[in-house]
């Protein structure tokens, strides 16, 4: 509520733009995801392809930093969840028109992945956040909702033969169903096989290395270079935008 | 168990800094050895400023004006944690949040928790000084229109399939269980009411701090895990 929302109706974009046109366009996607501006996230998006710019690039340093920036915000209770909410449904928009084209390109998806928030907690907000943009990178996702017993998660990582098994828990009261479900992973056999990320607000560094998770994901936002990372994907340029934002 | 850290004297002086949605409650058990002050429930929504501010009201405090600090918040999402009393003893309730002490204890709410997981909780005080999904949905309907704030609504409290009125009898409930009731109405979720407990409120204030409270001796920083039990 602090800021109101601007929108960027008239996109002018110059016919054959160069690199510093290019990162000018870039700020202006950033700020059209903090801005909540769907309207400004579509005809931005849509002209850079059109102006051949790397989809990557209009992902990692475009969209996806302008959702780091929503996140921090909220963080730092500058924005509250109806901002939070609005931003990434502009996201969602941007990413709905790369995800074919990146599809295209990549042939195939880059690995599955079991999402959900853990028993006995609700909260989804951070969780589908996280499906939005690991999908928009290329992975497949199963999603289980919300309330997902240990046994659920691993029966579906099992059933669905997924690399990769992350988990959100919003409570502190749910923190040690992310371990009992780790727990129960392991207890499977499929400790070494599947990798396990968690993430949510009352989640740190050092509870997840505790818990014996394989990441820790303090924003939403990092999840598509932690599951990279997890499943051996590395040198590819469309995972670097942690480290430039 | 460790309230023998206050064996100089008997009747410890104590501050208890709380939340304000749990005053009249609290208020009860005024004994005059114990001051109080109260702060906005707002505080849990971001973590990290309310850990701030609880930590400067804490160093404001004068060595001898006490012999303890209480607090009257739980973990409330890690807002406690790293709180350090350098000058006191202090106590805080092992609890995850207020819900605990409005229902009498953590198992209570354990119970309630796994029965129902997606109970919103509501008390008068969380009427009067909180908010309830009604005055959240006026507020962003303020900000973005009755379509968006409907929509954002939705996405908050999708999951939401009861409201549970905590009634603590320390206010004349009539008036609460109506606006619960219309709140319940609002988002056609189903409505309840439970009879609270004052025993836990009795407790954070008088002592004996044994099951369900930490007992920090000064210098001694708020850490999450003594929450939780992994």
């Amino acid at each position: 509520m602090i800021q109101q929302e601007k929108r960027f109706h008239s996109v002018r974009i110059q016919p054959g733009f160069g690199e510093e046109e290019v990162e000018k366009i870039l700020n202006r996607l950033h700020e059209a995801v903090v801005l909540r501006d769907c309207q400004g996230v579509k005809e931005l998006t849509e002209r850079m392809i059109k102006e051949e710019v790397d989809f990557f690039k209009i992902l990692n340093q475009g969209l996806i930093p302008g959702m780091l920036d929503a996140s921090e915000r909220f963080r730092r209770g500058e924005f509250f969840i109806p901002e939070l909410l609005m931003s990434t449904r502009a996201l969602k928009i941007g990413l709905n028109i790369l995800r074919p084209l990146i599809q295209a390109v990549k042939k195939g998806v880059l690995g599955r992945v079991v999402v959900g928030t853990v028993k006995f907690d609700l909260h989804d907000i951070g969780k589908n956040l996280v499906i939005i943009l690991l999908e928009g990178s290329g992975f497949e996702i199963i999603d289980l909702g919300v309330d997902v017993s240990p046994e659920k998660f691993v029966k579906s990582v099992e059933r669905n033969e997924a690399q990769i098994l992350a988990m959100s828990c919003l409570l502190t009261s749910t923190i040690c169903w992310l371990k009992s479900t780790i727990q129960t992973l392991h207890a499977a056999g499929l400790g070494r096989s599947v990798k396990t990320i968690v993430g949510g607000a009352p989640v740190t560094p050092i509870l997840a290395e505790n818990i014996g998770a394989d990441a820790y994901c303090r924003e939403a936002t990092s999840a598509p270079a932690e599951a990279k990372r997890l499943i051996g994907i590395k040198g590819d340029h469309e995972t670097s935008f942690i480290k430039q934002v | 168990m460790r309230d023998y850290l206050f064996k100089e004297t008997a009747h410890p002086k104590l501050l208890v800094l709380a939340c304000a949605v749990m005053e009249q409650e609290i208020r009860r058990f005024q004994n005059g050895r114990v001051d109080f002050k109260f702060f906005d429930y707002g505080l849990h929504r971001t973590p990290e400023s309310m850990s701030k501010v609880l930590q400067m009201e804490i160093d404001q405090v004068h060595e001898g004006e006490y012999d303890g600090i209480v607090l009257g918040y739980g973990l409330c999402s890690n807002g406690v944690a790293g709180i350090c009393a350098h000058k006191f003893s202090m106590i805080v309730p092992r609890i995850h949040d207020c819900i605990s002490l409005f229902l009498g204890s953590p198992e209570s709410y354990q119970e309630q928790s796994k029965q129902h997981p997606g109970t919103y909780y509501l008390t008068p005080g969380w009427i009067e000084k909180g908010e309830t999904p009604i005055s959240k949905f006026n507020f962003y309907a303020q900000s973005y229109g009755e379509e968006t704030a409907r929509w954002v609504l939705h996405e908050e409290m999708k999951n939401y399939t009861r409201i549970l009125l905590i009634n603590t009898g320390v206010y004349e409930i009539e008036p609460y269980q109506k606006i619960a009731r219309q709140n319940a109405e609002f988002l056609a979720i189903s409505y309840q009411e439970l009879r609270g407990s004052p025993i836990f409120f009795k407790t954070l204030v008088e002592g004996p701090w044994r099951k369900d409270f930490l007992v920090m001796e000064r210098g001694h920083s708020i850490r999450q895990e003594m929450f939780l039990d992994l």
